[in-house]
């Protein structure tokens, strides 16, 4: 056992402890006999949690799938089916947050991704946006130049450049680049890194799947769009 | 948006062995109007409530401690038709056993619950299952009553409607096709999903029926492509392995396993028929240490066996560990009683040992136990038992000895290829290779010429010769399913023109019941058991 299994294992012992703090915080904020706290401030609580948690969680698949352990399963699935359950998991911090999510999405629509690790990337994505949205965040999905997008926006200032410049127009992202120590980036390095990845893990002979970052496509702040082939 | 399922109505239970863990799962199922649910810290208590009460959602962690995971729990939960294909069972898991679970190689789970999760995800999921299984009922029931026909029309049914799920109806279609015989349908969905897109369920579909087909070389190409795009879809290696050794190619078939055995090991099957496949290529070491875990493996598993005991006492003595070899042996009585399959692998694997070890006289008292003790099996021994036989004569000197239980394992197994396959492997090992070569052809010969006699003769309306012909050849070879399934067939149609007797209808039970024994999910069953009841109940 080498020193990066040891904290991957304790990384999962940390995670498990979060995913029980973070259903103890549900019951706090479900018994009306809670004198605690108000539900609004256990709401964000357990938002925090989640974060977190979900970070753990993309950097165990980020050190799986760099021993080559990760299994993809790509199977086709409905996407309202899934944009369904990803708003409804994200919903209860949306309203304490006193934002309105939604999704937009072709019922008939289908596409082909493993869903555990989009719905990783989706949730982690609407997670940040619920830090600089100002009202609204939308979930939706279509079918574009022949791939499938999905896009997570909100109605905040936009993503600074300095986050854009993180992902070029054409190639690979530098990851490794130290220039750039903007505020803001460094919480999301992880995030996009791990969205990268998954997006790569979804190919076919023809395409790759990549993400991409832009402001102002529907909703004035920024948007987040994973494409899928 | 799905039509909101009561939760309220369903019974539910959870499994973790973690009391908090527990006590999360209950207080969100209650929060969801849920009333009525159990809840077991470990595999055995989760079987023996199961045992007792029906469940419409199981929710079980797969990490359950020291006893069965979660997978064994499935297992037996489905094996012994604990659960129906009505309840859910889902599989919690934490990202660390993703991959364990999905190397199982039979059974799954309706649905992985990845940790962490929030009650709203519970929710969703579970609405969607309810409504997915209440689609699937008329499949379901057709499933269970193996009837292929049935199912296949319902499916299409629900194909038809282009719903939300078509590709996992595609792929259950697909499957049950290839269950029923139907190699040319179940190909044409897999060659029409894999035109759209590079799935590995599909090649891996297509795979088996070129397999089945008994194309080994295209078989193994796509079996080979399939791992190239996927190398962690871990069935491909089991099925890799399996078109490696129909072209005899042993020690490749050993290496494939090997890989798979390593992503997953997790499966008893797998551990041992990688210690089989490396006793036999002389990999000693690999043999003993793959039978170390089945056996270890397999403590807590339904499908825990004496078989996989014999390995590893056979592999520690190829070792020269003769003692620890008979220590495993003893082990068998501890684990299985005085089942007399264990009675027979106890003495034929002391036999063989003790031969090793210099102990003549040990190792013929223990070779005439076991063929007392494979006497004693009588007309339905599983023929692996008479593979067995042959292995053990053969390592005793004595292999001419073998030939008579070599003949009825291939007479009733004429048509069955695969294991034709492994008793020219074993007859090869022990020198007997011409012999058997000989005798599977005489065999083939003669069964497909009584059988083939037999349908001519139902053709020409002559009943009563027919019968006394398969009837006859029925009783010679009591558990070979063709055989018995057209005996079965005569009489029944004897009786639907002529008029039913309760002799013959007797008689039809005991043919199905051979069948069942032998292969209690082969396709032509339901179509005889169908007509035997409406020809039982019209008299």
């Amino acid at each position: 056992m080498d020193f990066s299994d040891i904290l991957a294992s304790s990384i999962h012992d940390i995670k498990n402890s979060l995913g029980l703090i973070f259903n103890s915080l549900d019951d706090l904020v479900d018994d009306p006999a809670n004198q605690l706290a108000d539900p609004r401030k256990a709401s964000l609580i357990k938002h925090e949690v989640q974060r977190a948690n979900n970070n753990l969680v993309q950097l165990l698949t980020l050190y799986k799938l760099g021993n080559a352990q990760l299994a993809v399963r790509i199977a086709a699935h409905n996407l309202e089916e899934f944009c369904e359950e990803v708003v409804a998991e994200c919903q209860a911090v949306c309203t304490a947050l006193g934002l309105d999510l939604d999704y937009d999405c072709d019922p008939e629509l289908t596409g082909y991704f493993d869903w555990e690790l989009v719905r990783g990337v989706l949730t982690s994505s609407i997670g940040n946006a619920q830090r600089y949205a100002h009202a609204r965040i939308r979930l939706s999905a279509a079918e574009e130049q022949g791939m499938l997008v999905i896009r997570v926006e909100d109605d905040g200032a936009g993503f600074p450049a300095a986050v854009i410049d993180l992902l070029p127009d054409d190639g690979q992202p530098d990851w490794s680049s130290e220039s750039e120590t903007a505020p803001g980036t460094s919480r999301t390095r992880l995030g996009l890194y791990f969205a990268h990845q998954v997006a790569r893990l979804h190919h076919t002979p023809e395409a790759f799947g990549r993400i991409g970052l832009s402001n102002a496509h529907h909703l004035p702040g920024g948007c987040f769009e994973l494409w899928l082939p | 948006m799905a039509p909101p399922a009561d939760f309220s109505k369903k019974t539910y239970l959870v499994i973790d062995d973690f009391s908090d863990m527990r006590s999360v799962m209950r207080s969100i199922l209650h929060s969801l109007g849920v009333t009525r649910i159990d809840q077991a810290r470990d595999g055995n208590e989760a079987i023996g409530l199961m045992e007792r009460r029906h469940y419409d959602v199981v929710l079980c962690d797969y990490n359950l401690g020291s006893g069965k995971d979660g997978q064994q729990v499935l297992e037996e939960a489905r094996h012994r038709a604990l659960i129906g294909v009505d309840t859910i069972f889902i599989m919690v898991t934490a990202e660390n056993t993703r991959e364990m679970v999905m190397g199982a190689v039979e059974f799954a789970p309706d649905n992985y619950l990845a940790k962490p999760f929030t009650k709203e995800l519970i929710k969703t999921r579970l609405a969607k299952l309810f409504e997915r299984k209440s689609d699937l009922a008329e499949v379901n029931r057709a499933l269970v009553a193996k009837d292929y026909g049935g199912a296949i029309a319902a499916l299409d049914t629900l194909i038809a409607g282009k719903p939300r799920n078509l590709a996992e109806l595609l792929r259950l279609k697909a499957d049950t096709c290839i269950t029923a015989n139907r190699y040319d349908d179940a190909m044409a969905i897999y060659d029409e999903v894999l035109e759209g897109r590079d799935l590995n369920w599909a090649h891996l579909g297509k795979g088996r029926v070129l397999f089945q087909q008994k194309q080994y070389v295209a078989a193994q190409e796509v079996f080979e492509r399939l791992l190239e795009l996927d190398p962690n879809f871990i069935p491909g290696y089991d099925w890799l392995a399996r078109a490696q050794f129909a072209q005899k190619a042993f020690p490749a078939a050993e290496k494939t396993l090997q890989k798979g055995a390593k992503l997953s090991p997790r499966s008893v099957e797998r551990q041992q028929r990688l210690g089989e496949l490396a006793l036999s290529n002389d990999d000693r070491e690999v043999a003993e240490s793959a039978f170390d875990r089945a056996v270890a493996f397999a403590k807590h598993s339904v499908h825990n066996h004496p078989s996989i005991y014999a390995g590893l006492a056979k592999a520690k003595s190829a070792n020269d560990k003769h003692v620890e070899a008979l220590k495993v042996i003893g082990e068998i009585d501890k684990t299985f009683g005085d089942d007399p399959e264990a009675a027979f692998y106890k003495a034929s694997t002391t036999a063989v040992v003790k031969r090793r070890k210099g102990d003549a006289q040990g190792a013929a008292e223990a070779f005439a136990a076991a063929g007392e003790a494979m006497n004693a099996l009588g007309e339905l021994a599983s023929p692996q038992l008479a593979l067995e036989m042959v292995k053990t004569c053969s390592e005793l000197g004595e292999p001419e000895k073998a030939t008579g239980y070599l003949r009825t394992a291939i007479a009733n197994n004429h048509d069955d290829h695969a294991f034709l396959a492994e008793v020219m492997h074993v007859c090869e090992e022990s020198g007997i290779a011409e012999e058997a070569d000989a005798a599977i052809r005489a065999i083939q010969q003669d069964v497909v010429r009584t059988n083939n006699q037999g349908v001519r003769l139902i053709k020409q309306g002559e009943f009563g010769a027919a019968i006394e012909l398969l009837r006859q050849a029925a009783d010679e070879m009591p558990a070979n399913k063709t055989i018995n399934l057209n005996a079965a067939k005569a009489c029944i149609i004897k009786m639907e023109r002529n008029g039913t007797s309760p002799e013959e209808i007797q008689l039809v039970r005991r043919y199905i019941e051979r069948v069942q024994h032998v292969a209690p999910g082969d396709w032509r069953l339901n179509d005889v058991q169908t007509r035997l009841q409406r020809l039982a109940t019209e008299t």
